[in-house]
C-alpha cells in the first residue's frame, strides 16, 4: 500500500505537466490574438471527448487548424484554447484522474511484484553464497577436514642448498609448515630459524599476517649450537 | 617521467627479488613510520661469503635510488666507518659497476649489485682505494687486516 502511494505522486505531477506543455506550444499565438477566445471554446468543447481519451497536444493543434480555416486567423485560435483547456482539463481530471490512478495502481502492483521477485532472488543468492562460505567452517568443526574455500599459496623454503616448495593456507599458522619442513629434513624444529625479508617468522604468524604472496621465499637458517 | 620509470623498474625488481634471491641476502624497500613504502630507498643485508674471513657477518647496506634510475646506478652505503679498502669513510661503496661512467648498465639488477658487493668484500680492488686505513692494512699488514675483518664480522651477527 505504501509503495503504491509513493508511486502515485509522480504520476499525479505528470498529469499536471501535460496541459502545461500544451500551453507552451501555443504560447506565441496566444500573445498575438487573445481576442478569439470564445470561438475556440466551442472548438475545445468539441474536442473534449477526444481529450478524455488522453489526447496529446499535437492532436489538439491539428484539429484547431482545420476548424479555423473559415476564419482569416487560422493560427490565432490556439492560444485561447489553451486557456480554456487548462480549466477544462481540470474538469476532465476527475475521469483522467481515475484512469491514471488505476494505471498507477497497476503499475505499482507490477513494480512491487517485480521488487518482491528481485528481493527473493537476492536473498536466495545471499543464502547460497553464505552457505558456500560457511559450510566449509562447519565441515572443519565436525569432520576436522580442511576447508575447501580457504585461500592457498605456494611458499618456498630456502636453505643454503636450495628451495623446497610448500602449499599452505593463507590463514594457517607457520608452526605447522615449520614442523612439516623440520620433519622432512630430519632436524629439530627448535634448531631452525625461519626468516622472511630478513625478519624472523613467528610460529604463530600466518602468510596472510605477513602479507605474503605466491612463491615468496622463507629462508631457513640452522642454529649453530 | 623518469621518476615513473624508476618506480616501475623498482617495483619489478622487488617482485623478482621476492620470488628468487640468494640465500642470506635481504633487500626490501624501506617502510616509513606511517606504513607507506618508499621504493627509492632499500634496506639490504649482504652475508659474508662462506669460507672467507667475512663469513658470519651480515652486513647492512642501504641502496639509494635516484629518479634517474636505471639510467644512473643507485648509491650503495655501508654504515659509516665500515672497514674495507673500497668503502669511503662515509660508507659509500666504490665499485666499477656502481659507477655511471664506467661499469654501470641499466640492465644490472639489484641482485647482481648485491652479489657484486659480496664478491668485493673478499676481493678488494687495490687500484681503487677509498679509505686509507683499510687500504694500507690490506697492502702492508695482512695479518692485522684479517683480524680487523674477522672482528668486524662479529660486529654484524645474524639478525635472527
Amino acid at each position: 500500500m505504501e509503495d503504491s502511494n509513493e508511486e502515485f505522486e509522480p504520476l499525479f505531477d505528470y498529469s499536471r505537466v501535460q496541459p502545461f506543455n500544451v500551453v507552451c506550444l501555443d504560447d506565441d499565438s496566444q500573445d498575438e490574438s487573445p481576442v478569439f477566445c470564445p470561438k475556440k471554446r466551442k472548438l475545445t468543447d468539441a474536442k473534449e471527448k477526444k481529450k478524455e481519451q488522453d489526447v496529446d497536444s499535437k492532436d489538439v493543434k491539428v484539429i484547431d487548424c482545420d476548424d479555423k480555416e473559415d476564419d482569416e486567423e487560422d493560427w490565432l485560435p490556439p492560444p485561447p484554447k489553451n486557456v480554456n483547456n487548462c480549466s477544462k482539463t481540470l474538469e476532465e481530471d476527475s475521469t483522467l484522474k481515475a484512469l491514471r490512478l488505476k494505471r498507477a495502481e497497476l503499475a505499482s502492483l507490477a513494480q512491487s511484484a517485480e521488487e518482491v521477485v528481485r528481493a527473493v532472488e537476492e536473498s536466495v543468492r545471499k543464502d547460497l553464497s553464505a552457505s558456500l562460505q560457511y559450510s566449509p567452517k562447519s565441515d572443519t568443526k565436525q569432520p576436522l577436514e580442511p576447508p575447501h574455500e580457504r585461500e592457498k599459496l605456494v611458499i618456498s623454503i630456502q636453505d643454503k642448498d636450495g628451495t623446497k616448495q610448500f602449499r599452505v593456507y593463507m590463514d594457517d599458522k607457520f608452526e605447522r609448515l615449520f614442523k612439516m619442513y623440520a620433519d622432512r629434513i630430519k632436524l629439530d624444529v627448535k634448531n631452525l630459524v625461519f626468516c622472511f625479508d630478513g625478519d624472523k617468522v613467528s610460529p604463530v604468524a600466518t602468510p596472510a599476517s605477513l602479507g605474503m604472496e605466491e612463491n615468496d621465499i622463507i629462508e631457513v637458517h640452522v642454529k649453530s649450537s | 617521467m623518469s621518476g615513473g620509470i624508476a618506480r616501475g623498474r623498482l617495483t619489478e625488481e622487488r617482485k623478482a627479488w621476492r620470488k628468487n634471491h640468494p640465500h642470506g641476502f635481504v633487500a626490501k624497500p624501506e617502510t616509513l613510520p606511517d606504513g607507506t613504502v618508499n621504493l627509492m630507498v632499500w634496506h639490504c643485508t649482504i652475508p659474508g661469503k662462506p669460507g672467507t674471513d667475512w663469513e658470519g657477518g651480515y652486513y647492512p647496506l642501504t641502496m639509494h635510488f635516484s629518479e634517474d634510475y636505471p639510467s644512473k646506478p643507485p648509491k650503495c652505503k655501508f654504515p659509516q666507518g665500515f672497514f674495507h679498502p673500497n668503502v669511503y669513510p662515509s660508507g659509500t661503496v666504490c665499485l666499477s659497476i656502481l659507477n655511471e661512467d664506467s661499469g654501470w648498465r641499466p640492465a644490472i639488477t639489484v641482485k647482481q649489485i648485491l652479489v657484486g658487493i659480496q664478491d668485493l668484500l673478499d676481493q678488494p680492488n687495490p687500484a681503487d682505494p677509498a679509505q686509507t686505513e683499510g687500504y694500507h692494512l690490506y697492502l702492508q699488514d695482512s695479518i692485522e687486516y684479517q683480524k680487523r675483518v674477522r672482528s668486524q664480522a662479529k660486529q654484524y651477527p645474524p639478525l635472527v
